[in-house]
């Protein structure tokens, strides 16, 4: 619902005994990356919010799982939920995201979630 | 409502001082010119976006919940459950647009309450006097049950 | 004795955020955008979580190996077994809108730690852990673990060798996370509920590791509140 005299019930309805994000299975169409694929994260334009990390843009990740389809948060923060997109897991080596991580601690990882229009191949 | 003292409207203009924002320049609202793309991005950025920034250890503590804390946890909920806002529309109005004064200075659950109150307002279901009067009013309620 | 130290709260007999918190839910009950008995209910469920259903989760996965595939591969479903049902459990019967419906469980094992955080607010499993304590929700920790989590992971008391692999998870967007630690040996032959025990909060977010005799989190100092809620009880 994107207009501002929009029902209120509008997320009561579609989620009721479903869940979400379990709500808007089906509606993000087709995938664009699957596991183990290697993606960039872009740095798109930061204005208002986002739920996408500073400290992750640029930085090339794996993807570990296709977790969801659901708004962008991006979206969802106006309660806009017009388009659903499908949600990665992806990990990082460390040193990936910070050049100053000790390399004595080259194994260690983080893991975190991206909307689809955060990643480009890799 | 009472009136303040003088001298309590001073202290509030000194505790006001101190909410500068961190961003020290020898003229605030600077020219066009000034801000270049690095400086830009700074400013624009979201608040709560905090993850990697430098800061130095501290004790990690527990604490006691404040009864109005979880008053106001299960009004927001409330707030979302019969749909007034999202979770996203609520994390977005008390982590972000509050701005980064209030963001690091007030408790956590005071943005908690400061957005719920705000949502309320933004959407029209209440107008800004009538909860300005709700204050006052719930005020009041409070000194007269002191005083007896 | 860091207790002491500290000044007294500065706050009034009543805090301008009581005053505050009381005026915003007497509109909207006034103004029918939720009534008394939602947030009634709401306060009552919320009184009804706490860690202790993710503690036996674990503990029913280092039990059962076919629970455990379960549990790392759909932690909706696996929280059934303990009783937490994510969708129909809260008031809402969509789940509750600030946590959603998709749980994951982040297996350690003798090479991989995780630990839990979320840097932009502090996104955690209430349905089935409960309130988050305060230190996850300080600016501090979600500064600094994502980039240092060794250091922080010292200060909580855990030392890992160098060659274990710590992956911190950002809970940045809907999924929300517990860990299942390793069972620590020594407790050959427990019970469920022995192991239950040993499954402490901190062990579940990933800052603490369960030990035989430890049942409890490690002591911090806590700050008081100045109105404590009423537990009905």
């Amino acid at each position: 619902m994107s207009k501002n005299q929009h029902d209120r019930a509008h997320h009561a309805k579609k989620a009721s005994g479903v869940g979400d994000p379990q709500c808007f299975r089906g509606e993000a169409g087709q995938a664009k990356f699957k596991n183990g694929d290697k993606v960039r994260i872009r740095d798109l334009p930061d204005i208002f919010y986002t739920r996408c990390q500073v400290y992750t843009r640029g930085a090339v990740g794996r993807i570990t799982k296709v977790v969801y389809e659901s708004p962008a948060a991006e979206d969802e923060a106006w309660d806009n939920t017009d388009h659903p997109e499908w949600f990665y897991s992806v990990v990082f080596r460390q040193h990936e995201l910070w050049p100053d991580y000790p390399a004595s601690y080259k194994n260690d990882t983080l893991e975190t979630e991206f909307s689809e229009r955060w990643l480009e191949q890799a | 409502m009472p009136s303040p003292s003088r001298s309590a409207l001073m202290r509030h203009f000194d505790l006001v001082g101190q909410l500068q924002p961190a961003y020290h320049q020898p003229q605030h609202a600077p020219y066009p010119d000034a801000i270049d793309h690095a400086k830009y991005r700074a400013l624009l950025r979201s608040s709560h976006d905090v993850g990697g920034e430098p800061d130095v250890p501290i004790e990690w503590e527990e604490k006691e919940e404040e009864q109005w804390e979880a008053n106001t946890f299960a009004t927001c909920e409330c707030l979302a459950w019969r749909g007034v806002w999202s979770a996203e529309e609520r994390r977005r109005r008390q982590n972000v647009d509050v701005g980064e004064t209030q963001y690091l200075a007030l408790p956590y659950y005071g943005r908690w309450l400061l957005s719920a109150a705000r949502i309320i307002v933004d959407k029209q279901y209440v107008t800004l006097t009538e909860l300005v009067n709700k204050i006052d009013e719930v005020k009041s309620r409070y000194e007269q049950k002191s005083a007896r | 004795m860091s207790d002491t130290h500290k000044a007294a709260p500065m706050v009034d007999e009543v805090s301008d955020f009581e005053i505050l918190e009381m005026a915003v839910r007497e509109l909207a009950i006034e103004k029918g955008l939720f009534s008394a008995e939602d947030h009634r209910r709401w306060i009552e469920y919320v009184h009804t979580l706490g860690p202790l259903p993710a503690a036996r989760l674990a503990a029913k996965a280092w039990l059962d190996p076919d629970f455990k595939k379960l549990a790392v591969a759909d932690g909706v479903k696996a929280s059934l077994a303990v009783g937490i049902d994510w969708i129909n459990g809260p008031p809402t019967k969509f789940g509750t809108p600030s946590d959603y419906c998709s749980f994951r469980v982040l297996e350690d094992t003798p090479k991989v730690k995780h630990v839990v955080v979320c840097t932009l607010c502090s996104c955690y499993p209430r349905t089935i852990l409960g309130q988050s304590p305060e230190w996850y929700r300080t600016p501090n920790y979600r500064r600094r673990l994502v980039r240092w989590p060794r250091q922080v992971l010292a200060e909580f008391g855990l030392q890992l060798a160098a060659d274990v692999e710590i992956r911190v998870v950002d809970s940045n967007q809907k999924t929300r996370y517990m860990v299942l630690p390793l069972r620590p040996i020594g407790t050959e032959g427990w019970s469920e509920q022995q192991l239950t025990e040993i499954v402490t909060r901190d062990c579940l977010i990933g800052v603490a590791m369960p030990q035989p005799g430890v049942t409890s989190n490690a002591k911090r100092p806590v700050h008081p509140a100045v109105h404590p809620i009423h537990t009905g009880h």
